[in-house]
């Protein structure tokens, strides 16, 4: 019995066709959005949760009676550890307390109330009303630590940062510390690094100045008499210098890396690469020190892996050996070919933009592979070496340098990529 | 698959996965005409396949960071458009609407005046039966049996979109031929369809087809030779 091409396909026409295109294309669109924020449970599974939740809270009820609703920070006790249990709910008294849920240590102001929950390997921390105050501890792999107010998500996966939810009316007002957030409103995701803040008001996105200056600064806590309070753009703190001198700017920042492999802006491609043919300089030259040190030269002195020496002068020629062995083979030799074709289109084509697109495909694929840090240098270098040339750094190079420096936080070009991060 | 294939598929998932609409619509234009045509042959004409069309898709899309270029991304897509194939059908459970053949229709089977236009008849008549016996077999035979004999795939590329094992997929497919055999025996119209030269049944055992012979558990010949199991825990 041979069947096969015998069932003739009904064929679907255009307008369907355009129909289901529409709605898959909608639909993929969420999935990108939604696949950046915490994976919530699903329906079933949130009943679960929540009814996990209630007798948790009984549990842990239990397990406090006779101790205080909380515990003033001022107050000589240590800080509570709370068991892991899959929902908490803490609704502080007219005093600041102190809650250590093992993940983060969460300090709240007076009648704030929150709930921990830990779907996925994450923590949910969902505040109703009221400010809380983290400081949350380098996560590794896990899932990261979401601080939920409202429509408002601030994704952290190792920093120290509050999150003020006034009276639970739609109000967010995020300030970080050390290290670096992701807040995701609707569809906007803005990265919040140390010394900035995040706040909303009516839709509009406002970021002021330095948080441990906010107290001082007139007019600091209000939007109204902020100028800036309608322009949605993250605006750095001004007093940071350039130079690793304030201390602990940088504590904790390797931890807190926004995920600039998820598609840098279309801007950044635009990085000028080296004239075809232009090897890099191979010899290792050590970084000054000097505060003052010219990042563009350092960025061209570190050392750049090689691509995989196939013999082959003609450029084309040779990504197309590295395409098929990439295709082909498989472990090792994969990633070493993946690798060599941005090098190959970066160094000898001058190719900036396509060897951005290789590379960030090459640090989703291969994220153990051997050049993996290699790859996340080689993003660095293209992404900073036109901004540092135009005496900037922009969004995209600071958020290559984060993760460079979080993957390889005792790589050569650390130091380099640390100062990066500090540029404004 | 050619390297530049692979390196594009790379290329282009990490775009859909920034969410860029162009890669997304480009993906899914590579794509549907493959996926649409192997849900039709495994489901049949039926009026939910535009649902079942956009299902397939946006799984594709929802599950797009999990691919790990292991397996082609055109496999890899067929096995989600199959595993919503199959929860359709577990899912449902419900007989996919045939118009029954009236008995005047089978005399013009075997008149010898029957022209085109009636042989097309027939044969679209011949599709509805097959169907219809389809539709009383298991999901997972159900499966096993159109990817591999109405789609075309291999007795391996089958087990592997189905998650199943080369053996368990063997004996999924050899019992439904055997179940649209003895129907065929009973009704000119099927047997014509499935066995046209003639209008002989093809017989079960046709020597010239080495995946119609009964699947033996110990057959040596199979990779994956440990008992097969209706309720194969690798069944989708």
């Amino acid at each position: 019995m041979r069947l096969a091409g015998r069932i003739p396909v009904e064929p679907l026409d255009d307008e369907r066709l355009t129909r289901i295109e529409r709605r898959v294309v909608a639909g993929a669109a969420d999935a990108a959005i939604r696949g950046q924020r915490l994976r919530a449970p699903g329906g079933a599974l949130r009943v679960l949760i929540a009814a996990a939740a209630i007798a948790a809270a009984g549990v842990v009820g239990w397990a406090m009676r006779g101790a205080p609703a909380s515990e003033p920070v001022a107050g000589p006790a240590p800080p509570r550890a709370v068991p892991a249990a899959p929902e908490v709910h803490v609704e502080t008294a007219p005093q600041r307390s102190v809650v250590d849920i093992g993940d983060a240590r969460i300090e709240s102001d007076p009648d704030t109330a929150f709930a921990v929950t830990r779907p996925g390997g994450g923590v949910l921390i969902a505040v109703a009303r009221g400010k809380v105050e983290l400081e949350v501890g380098k996560r590794g792999d896990r899932p990261p630590l979401v601080v939920r107010a409202g429509d408002t998500d601030v994704v952290v996966v190792g920093t120290r940062f509050s999150v003020d939810y006034g009276d639970g009316s739609g109000d967010v007002d995020v300030r970080v510390t050390e290290g670096v957030v992701r807040v995701v409103h609707g569809p906007e995701e803005t990265r919040v690094a140390a010394g900035q803040r995040w706040r909303t008001r009516a839709g509009l996105i406002a970021v002021a100045g330095d948080p441990r200056d906010a107290g001082a600064t007139p007019g600091a806590g209000d939007p109204r008499a902020d100028p800036r309070a309608d322009a949605p753009a993250v605006e750095p703190r001004r007093d940071h210098p350039a130079v690793p001198d304030a201390p602990g700017v940088l504590h904790d920042r390797r931890a807190a890396v926004p995920d600039a492999t998820a598609g840098s802006p279309a801007p950044a491609r635009s990085a000028s690469p080296p004239r075809p043919g232009r090897e890099p300089a191979s010899p290792r030259v050590a970084v000054r020190t000097d505060p003052r040190v010219d990042l563009r030269t350092a960025i061209r002195a570190q050392r750049v892996e090689p691509a995989l020496d196939l013999g082959v002068p003609d450029p084309a020629t040779a990504i197309a050996r590295y395409y098929e062995i990439a295709a082909h083979r498989s472990g090792d030799e994969a990633s070493q070919a993946f690798y060599s074709i941005a090098w190959v289109r970066y160094f000898r084509q001058g190719n900036g933009p396509d060897a951005l697109g290789t590379l960030d495909a090459y640090v989703r694929r291969f994220p153990g592979g051997k050049e993996y840090r290699a790859a996340l240098w080689l993003r660095v270098r293209i992404l900073c070496l036109e901004r540092s040339e135009r005496g900037a750094t922009d969004e995209a190079c600071r958020a290559a340098a984060y993760t460079y420096l979080h993957e390889a936080p005792g790589a050569p070009a650390a130091h380099i990529a640390e100062l990066l991060t500090q540029t404004q | 698959m050619t390297a530049v294939l692979y390196v594009e598929d790379v290329l282009l998932v990490d775009r859909c996965l920034t969410g860029e609409p162009a890669a997304t619509r480009e993906l899914f234009r590579r794509h549907r005409s493959r996926v649409h045509g192997c849900l039709f042959r495994v489901l049949g004409g039926n009026r939910d396949m535009d649902d079942l069309l956009q299902d397939a898709f946006l799984q594709v899309f929802q599950s797009l960071r999990s691919w790990r270029a292991e397996a082609s991304l055109a496999t890899w897509i067929d096995r989600v458009a199959v595993r919503c194939a199959y929860r359709y059908l577990a899912q449902r459970r419900r007989r996919i609407a045939t118009d029954p053949l009236d008995d005047n229709a089978r005399g013009a089977l075997t008149a010898p005046e029957a022209g085109p236009g009636a042989r097309r008849q027939l044969a679209r008549d011949g599709v509805a039966r097959l169907y219809a016996v389809l539709d009383e077999l298991s999901p997972a035979a159900r499966l096993a049996f159109t990817l591999h004999e109405l789609d075309g795939r291999s007795l391996a590329e089958t087990a592997d979109l189905v998650g199943s094992t080369v053996t368990a997929t063997k004996l999924r497919v050899w019992r439904a031929r055997k179940r649209i055999e003895a129907t065929a025996a009973a009704d000119p119209v099927l047997r014509e369809f499935v066995a046209p030269a003639g209008g002989q049944v093809v017989p079960i055992h046709d020597p010239r087809d080495a995946n119609s012979r009964p699947p033996s558990i110990d057959d040596p010949r199979d990779a994956n030779s440990r008992p097969p199991s209706i309720n194969d825990p690798g069944a989708p």
